[in-house]
């Protein structure tokens, strides 16, 4: 397969400059209770819509619903298993975005999925293949309170029995790439052999999907090559907090993916399409443009709109010129 | 001055002064003021008066109930690093971002190299400190947290955007001391954010505060404090005011085995809680930290700005807080 492009997962939800920002006013009327849920779920199809024609009109090949349902990766699961309570703020990372943190409170049960609605809607409306992103057992874990199981392994094997089972449903709905995010995961290589077992009870469950494991937000020395032995078919890691990743994928082992975000997701400078090219190129070099998939280097959110948009076109333009 | 010196204040009584962190509600009439500016129904002056009535009403409060070192209340701005962004050229206000939620901010954007034209807070001081007899601190946002919420399309690091930072952020204390400002608050919540720029926190804080003679405050929060404790104590002010009440007065146990050496700011209610907490349990949470902390080196306040809260829940917790300080006083 040639080289490809995609997103991470979210994607800014505010228009661009001027426009008018149905979402946030549907969400206001609907916490006043002036409008129903299903004005909302509307509001909120529109803008999939929206973002997913934008990322393809960028000219992005697997496109993401941009997380319009979600605030955060964790809460749209643990507000729907059983065992976990929503608490309070908390930063996310290192980002001047906050997050809610999952308190797990009783025994982790599967309560139906979490997440098939939202991407069923979104390959309905796509040209071409819609990415699922979940968030990953490890990274679920270490952002969340254990009230309940004491012990970080067994609250990790919970956590993963029900993500297992929502990839089961997705792959069962028809998605055929599924990304399991772990940024969590590059400050904890004392879980690397949990995350294997974790990681490996989510995969275990799909026949046919390609499994992206992503990590954002830094590099992945510390896990070290041990990383690629994780049971996925393709590695995200992020070359603009992470520069010391391209030593680390010279031990990729042949016939695994990579996706390398190599255009800054947390900044507004944009970078040229040639600086994007010169990265892409370098890269294809190392592992081979047939297994390389560029992306952002995280999430867009954390861009205003325009900003996302146009790196986009230039991370796609720029691996259309490597791609020759 | 250096990170374990600290200048005395000179306040009257043995200690237990009270405060603010920042930030006070906006009272309705601001916010449709605010939308009435929006649609160009009043003008620039009008809106301006609105504000002015605010802070005076806040100001009277904060004496109504023997409040010892005031703020102003801030209620001419709308988020602490976009007030500054939008007065220093080489910084932009850029498009929306969210922060959580349904709630979005402009972000700022470093275009250029970051400079000062005018005085941002001077002229708010003064109005603020014409109307009480008691002190009125100057609130600045630190050069470290304008940087970490901001882009930076200019600089070619961290640092170097940091530092020009710092010294705008100590022209405009040098500037509110010379108005004769005594107490300069220069706010830091973004400082626990990253363990490995601690180093960086402390160096721009050393441009801002090396000149001054006033007693010098930083504000710092959302963090973890546990990892950045005892290093935050090389920040170079006299005065860091913490949240205890959000994390169960935890810090304590930090400070059992690294005494805290400066001035500290006491936060005692929580300000993202909408309860009201009774005088009491405030009291117990001022004695519990009096068996780590000197009274005559403590200051008690919410945890945080109360901007968030309404006015009455803003009114009770800062009350509340004050009968329970009178209580404590009354033990010395």
């Amino acid at each position: 397969m040639a080289l490809q492009s995609t997103v991470v997962g979210s994607y800014p939800k505010p228009p661009e400059e001027g426009g008018s920002f149905a979402l946030r006013k549907t969400l206001q009327a609907w916490q006043r209770g002036e409008v129903g849920e299903a004005e909302l779920a509307g509001a909120r199809r529109d803008l999939a819509r929206e973002i997913i024609a934008e990322q393809e009109a960028a000219g992005i090949d697997l496109v993401t619903d941009g997380h319009v349902w979600w605030d955060d990766i964790l809460t749209p699961f643990a507000g729907n298993m059983a065992g976990f309570e929503i608490g309070g703020l908390l930063r996310w990372f290192d980002n001047n975005v906050y997050y809610r943190r999952p308190v797990c409170v009783d025994e982790i049960e599967w309560r139906g999925p979490s997440s098939i609605e939202a991407w069923r809607f979104a390959q309905s409306v796509a040209g071409g293949p819609v990415k699922a992103v979940i968030p990953g057992p490890v990274t679920f874990a270490r952002l969340s309170v254990d009230e309940h199981y004491g012990d970080h392994g067994r609250f990790v094997e919970a956590i993963a029995s029900v993500l297992a089972q929502e990839a089961f449903e997705l792959e069962a709905a028809g998605a055929r790439f599924i990304q399991i995010d772990e940024p969590a995961l590059l400050g904890a290589p004392e879980d690397l052999e949990l995350a294997k077992r974790a990681i490996g009870q989510v995969s275990g469950q799909l026949e046919a999907a390609t499994t992206i494991l992503c990590t954002y937000f830094g590099d992945a020395k510390r896990l070290g090559a041990e990383l690629f032995e994780l049971p996925v078919d393709s590695f995200g890691l992020d070359f603009v907090a992470g520069p010391d990743n391209r030593e680390l994928i010279a031990s990729l082992p042949a016939g695994l993916g990579l996706q390398a975000g190599v255009v800054d997701a947390r900044n507004t400078r944009l970078e040229t399409t040639d600086e994007v090219a010169a990265t892409i190129d370098d890269l294809a070099s190392g592992v081979g443009a047939d297994n390389l998939t560029v992306s952002p280097s995280a999430g867009l959110e954390f861009l205003p709109r325009d900003k996302a948009k146009a790196k986009l076109e230039r991370l796609a333009q720029a691996a259309a010129r490597v791609q020759g | 001055m250096r990170g374990g010196d600290v200048t005395p204040v000179d306040l009257p009584g043995p200690g237990l002064w009270t405060t603010s962190v920042g930030s006070l509600p906006k009272p309705d009439y601001i916010s449709s003021g605010r939308s009435r500016r929006a649609r160009g129904e009043i003008d620039k002056a009008e809106l301006v008066e609105l504000e002015r009535r605010a802070t005076r009403e806040w100001i009277e409060f904060q004496d109504s109930i023997g409040t010892d070192v005031l703020v102003d209340g801030e209620q001419y701005r709308g988020d602490m690093v976009a007030f500054f962004a939008e007065a220093l050229p080489g910084l932009e206000l850029g498009g929306l971002v969210r922060s959580y939620g349904n709630r979005y901010y402009r972000k700022p954007i470093a275009t250029g190299a970051v400079g000062r034209d005018d005085a941002v807070t001077v002229e708010w001081w003064q109005y603020a400190q014409s109307l009480t007899n008691k002190p009125v601190k100057g609130m600045l946002t630190g050069p470290y947290t304008i940087c970490d919420w901001s882009f930076n399309e200019h600089y070619a690091s961290r640092r170097d955007f940091v530092l020009d930072l710092a010294k705008v952020i100590r022209d405009e204390a040098l500037e509110l001391e010379r108005a004769g400002c005594r107490f300069i608050q220069i706010d830091e919540p973004a400082a626990s954010t990253r363990m490995d720029e601690l180093d960086l926190v402390i160096e721009g804080m050393e441009v801002v505060t090396e000149p001054l003679g006033a007693h010098t405050i930083t504000h710092i929060c959302y963090g973890d404090f546990h990892r950045a404790y005892p290093k935050m104590l090389d920040i170079p002010v006299d005065q860091i005011d913490l949240e205890f009440a959000n994390s169960d007065f935890s810090l304590l146990d930090d400070f059992a085995a690294n005494p805290f050496t400066k001035y500290i700011g006491l936060g005692i209610s929580d300000a993202h809680s909408h309860d009201v907490e009774p005088v009491e349990g405030l009291a117990h949470g001022i004695r519990r930290s009096l068996e780590y902390l000197l009274p005559e080196r403590t200051f008690v306040d919410p945890d945080c700005g109360l901007k968030t809260r309404s006015v009455d829940e803003a009114k009770g917790k800062l009350s509340n807080i004050a009968k329970a300080v009178e209580i404590v006083r009354g033990e010395l």
